[in-house]
């Protein structure tokens, strides 16, 4: 897929002008404008390949709500982009710990990518095993699982490893 | 799979809450003991966050490069012109 063929030019060309009025006409900029509708588009494709995006008017109106729900919640100064049940921390808001997170993320992308690559297949894209197996040329489905737990595994281990050093 | 890549497995369903509420209750009467789990538990919620940073930094990228795609487009450039100008 070129950079010309991503689904979601049109909705993007469609919905980003309505958001960046109402943004500015409550007082934000261009960038803030883009940061919001963006953790929105996020939410939006998130629950799409998840199944559980229910549009009751259209993927505009859907995308226009969330935005806006972003926005007021970023003029509130509250996060934005909610982490599932059984990922959240004690405290959210922890510098420190979001700080260490970026570390670690830096460190896992430098010695891991292909690995976070088949996490994300799985874990955001939903993709089956099957299709998995297919694009990273696994022998089968019952390979592909192995590899997943095999990278997830990797990744923890490392993350161990990196933080018994950072003590 | 190996017992190890179970446990990861094991740890997954837990973490995203799809064990029934018998497997819960055991599963966290051996966290209560079994201080090598616990840690491999938090490890695993920890790869989980970061997975999902990474997958959000990407996404981020991908937007960003609609937008400046979209911005060559004379007549959404001048929208966006209009309304912050």
């Amino acid at each position: 897929m070129t950079q010309k063929d991503d689904p979601i030019i049109p909705l993007y060309r469609e919905s980003f002008p309505d958001f960046a009025r109402l943004v500015h006409r409550m007082g934000g900029t261009l960038e803030q404008a883009k940061d919001c509708f963006h953790d929105a588009l996020l939410i939006y494709l998130e629950r799409e390949k998840a199944g559980k995006l229910e549009i009751r008017s259209s993927p505009k109106a859907y995308l226009l709500g969330t935005a806006r729900i972003c926005w007021l919640r970023t003029l509130k100064n509250e996060p934005t982009i909610p982490l599932p049940e059984g990922l959240e921390t004690p405290d959210q808001t922890d510098s420190n710990e979001e700080e260490r997170e970026i570390t670690l993320l830096k460190s896992l992308q430098k010695s891991g990518r292909k690995c976070l690559e088949l996490l994300k297949a799985f874990y955001y894209d939903h993709c089956s095993m099957k299709d998995i197996a297919e694009r990273f040329g696994f022998n089968g489905n019952r390979s592909a699982t192995v590899q997943k737990y095999k990278c997830l595994e990797k990744v923890r281990e490392e993350i161990k490893t990196m933080e018994s050093y950072a003590k | 799979m190996r017992s190890e890549l179970n446990q990861t497995s094991l740890i997954d369903r837990y973490l995203f809450r799809q064990l029934d509420e018998e497997e819960t209750q055991v599963f966290e009467a051996k966290l209560l003991v079994n201080e090598a789990l616990a840690e491999k538990v938090a490890a695993q919620r920890l790869a989980h966050r970061l997975i999902r940073r990474h997958i959000q930094a990407e996404e981020r990228h991908r937007f960003e490069t609609i937008y400046r795609l979209l911005i060559t487009d004379t007549t959404f450039a001048d929208q966006i012109k209009k309304i912050f100008a």
